[in-house]
């Protein structure tokens, strides 16, 4: 029986549907998260909550693991090499630390500082901290009056440090999850262990959030 | 001359193939699913390990391991192989009726004989054969190749160990004491070599990293 060859256009024709199918699925791939444990980690999340803090900002879901979705995976257009919130007590959700230094150590001796804004969330981009490499030391230090003239201005009302260091996480809202301190979690970040403690030191806490109250955006080390 | 029966009996004859086809395709599918499944687990086989020594790893090691690799974001995770308990990070359920909490009261014994476990138990037939030979080549070992990326072995935290920071010569110096002796006997607790104090040092570099 003799065979017939596919012509010079049925094959072209044919190629050319192969390619655009590939162009599809990759298309396909790239826009959509396929990444099954991602999406169940963002979809987790729920929706945002508008009585606590003004939605898709800068102030938005404190104490969540921001670099899930602030990732490559998405679906936020910004992506960030680490970030979190900084709470005064271990258990109030409402007591964030304004203005508070997060400082950062990696392992070739490169430090870098962050301000925390009035919600007490903090995030570095990558551009932000261009030589991080983990593991990585933090502390966190809240001042009376970061950047103010007087000369307690900038004394410590509380400072901390991890006992450990981070190891590669860049949400420090996945080791440190919210409204869980046991023997998975440490809890929330805080400047102080216990409510009380919160209450007796009186902190600083801004009414409203954002607000117009003039603010120190840089650390100590950082202002020249 | 052709022979043809009557439609009865062509009827069950045809009957009579399909059921022994099926008959067949069934005996074939349950030999093929025999086959493909594992046997029942032995719950009576029991695998002798050569453990190295517990008392050095208490003393020197585990927290230099803990405060390396036990992170919650690393080592310090339910979902590991390699799963390490201590004070910065993942805490050990069963103990003081699981109120133990991450970053609060030291590691306890438990979580040290846990950790040494977890370790032992990656290949406890190469750390059989490890101690067999008394530490020669310890890089053979996933526990070793995966930290140093040892012949592109991947390991998802980076390369966590070198070869000349203090932390890897600990480790190595605790696999290197014998415990037992060239022909395969056990050598006593009380009679095994302790580390020394160039290896001390080591481990107390490596605990007080970074």
């Amino acid at each position: 029986m003799q065979q017939t060859q596919p012509s010079l256009r049925t094959r072209i024709g044919a190629a050319l549907l192969a390619s655009s199918g590939m162009a599809f699925l990759a298309g396909f791939g790239n826009s959509c998260n396929l990444d099954p444990v991602h999406r169940a980690g963002v979809t987790n999340l729920g929706d945002e909550n508008a009585s606590q803090y003004p939605v898709q900002s800068e102030y938005h879901r404190p104490g969540e693991p921001c670099a899930l979705c602030h990732s490559k995976e998405g679906p936020a257009g910004t992506e960030y090499v680490l970030a979190g919130t900084i709470f005064w007590g271990p258990d109030r959700y409402d007591r964030r630390v304004d203005q508070a230094y997060v400082r950062i150590g990696g392992p070739e001796k490169t430090t870098k500082c962050f301000v925390t804004n009035c919600n007490g969330n903090f995030f570095v981009k990558a551009e932000d901290y261009k030589n991080l490499k983990f593991p990585l030391l933090v502390s966190v230090e809240r001042v009376n009056l970061p950047g103010g003239p007087g000369p307690n201005d900038e004394k410590s009302i509380a400072v901390r440090r991890m006992s450990g260091h981070i190891g590669r996480e860049p949400s420090c809202a996945t080791c440190h999850i919210l409204g869980l301190r046991d023997f998975g979690s440490p809890g929330q970040i805080r400047l102080f262990d216990t409510e009380a403690a919160v209450d007796t030191a009186r902190p600083p806490i801004p009414k409203n959030c954002p607000n117009e109250e003039p603010r120190q955006t840089l650390c100590p080390e950082d202002r020249f | 001359m052709k022979l043809s029966l009557p439609r009865s009996l062509r009827s069950a004859s045809t009957s009579l193939r399909s059921a022994f086809l099926l008959s067949a395709a069934s005996l074939g599918l349950a030999a093929a699913t025999t086959l493909s499944c594992a046997s029942t687990p032995d719950t009576d086989r029991v695998t002798d390990v050569i453990i190295p020594d517990f008392d050095t790893y208490v003393q020197y090691v585990d927290a230099y391991l803990t405060r390396r690799c036990g992170t919650l974001d690393c080592h310090g995770q339910p979902g590991r192989a390699y799963r390490v308990y201590s004070r910065e990070g993942y805490r050990l359920y069963s103990i003081q009726d699981g109120g133990l909490v991450s970053g609060q009261q030291p590691t306890q014994p438990e979580e040290q004989r846990a950790n040494f476990q977890a370790l032992i138990s990656i290949e406890p037939e190469e750390m059989t054969r490890l101690m067999a030979r008394q530490g020669q080549n310890p890089n053979l070992l996933l526990f070793l190749r995966k930290p140093l990326r040892f012949n592109g072995e991947r390991h998802k935290g980076g390369p966590s160990m070198a070869e000349d920071d203090p932390g890897y010569r600990c480790v190595v110096a605790w696999l290197s004491i014998p415990v037992v002796d060239g022909a395969g006997v056990p050598i006593p607790k009380a009679q095994r070599a302790k580390l020394s104090a160039n290896a001390v040092r080591s481990c107390a570099d490596a605990t007080n990293f970074p």
